[in-house]
């Protein structure tokens, strides 16, 4: 693959990816230019499906077993809640308690309640509690927009 | 992810403090119709045994009202929870008002005071009720920049 690194005075910086066929090492290139492209399989109606992280609402552990909430499907995973919170080490994935996980893109919207606590009302309509311990965590996300983490 | 978690010893430092926070907040309300009684009796010195009364007792009742009360003067909503809270708190301050003779038992006084509290608890959560009105408002603000933020996916270009 031929790599090109430009530098211009007051240019605005700008990737740009050129290929013939996407192979799967162009397509590695892309999925980390965007960011959160992790993509994980796991069963859905006895289908084996694979989806990208970032349609993920949220995920969450019930009686051991891991499942992943996108808008239409809810798909059960072969991971543990640990291990998907070492994978999705990403900037908008964050744990809102000890057995869920949330994609902070896919929050409509947010609600500040007693106790520190927050509502989050996700795209689906669905209201998850982030606790009061994982709640400063995301205060602190918010914050720093999306601009690197600690 | 960040892995740092909150250790036992923090979550419970950070309820302590909320505790004894809550606990100034009425202090000072009850120290401030006290000192408005003294004043108004010609008397211009506070008790030091009275605002050690006052004070341990505000500690006491902001620990009842957190572990058994469900902290009802930071509540979402005013129902009859939070009107029991202010009924059961207010008869306990003005009882122990009459027992530790803030008022030197004065009726007119003691009813006054249990008067004031109910205002107080009213406030309170009033105040609360407003400042997670405007948390709201800051934490969509930042979560509408975080999700618009640069290099997101969304900002992607793909041409055909």
């Amino acid at each position: 693959m031929k790599i090109t690194i430009k530098q211009t005075d007051g240019a605005e910086a700008q990737v740009v990816v050129t290929y013939g066929e996407l192979t799967p090492e162009v397509e590695k290139v892309i999925d980390f230019l965007k960011g959160h492209s992790t993509t994980l399989t796991g069963k859905c109606d006895d289908e084996t499906v694979r989806f990208n992280a970032r349609d993920i609402l949220y995920i969450e552990t019930v009686d051991d077993r891991t499942f992943a909430y996108t808008e239409s499907k809810i798909i059960k995973l072969s991971h543990s809640l640990a291990a998907l919170t070492e994978l999705l080490d990403d900037i908008s994935f964050i744990r809102c308690s000890k057995s869920m996980i949330l994609n902070i893109d896919k929050i409509e919207r947010l609600k500040s309640l007693p106790s520190n606590r927050i509502d989050a009302t996700m795209k689906g309509g669905e209201h998850i509690l982030i606790s009061r311990t994982y709640a400063s965590e995301l205060r602190n996300r918010l914050k720093k927009g999306g601009v690197g983490r600690e | 992810m960040n892995k740092k978690k909150t250790s036992l010893w923090e979550r419970y430092l950070t309820k302590e403090i909320g505790i004894e926070f809550k606990a100034c907040l009425y202090f000072f309300a009850i120290l401030f119709i006290y000192c408005v009684y003294k004043l108004t009796q010609g008397s211009f010195t506070a008790d030091i045994l009275h605002m050690a009364e006052m004070i341990l007792l505000c500690y006491i009742i902001c620990y009842v009202q957190v572990y058994l009360l469900g902290n009802f003067d930071e509540s979402e909503s005013f129902g009859a929870k939070e009107a029991g809270g202010i009924f059961i708190c207010t008869a306990v301050y003005t009882g122990f008002s009459l027992l530790f003779d803030w008022f030197e038992r004065s009726v007119a006084w003691t009813a006054g005071f249990a008067a004031y509290i109910i205002l107080v608890y009213i406030c309170i959560f009033l105040i609360y009720k407003v400042k997670r009105r405007i948390d709201d408002k800051v934490l969509n603000e930042e979560l509408e920049m975080f999700q618009s933020r640069p290099g997101k996916e969304e900002d992607t270009e793909a041409e055909p």
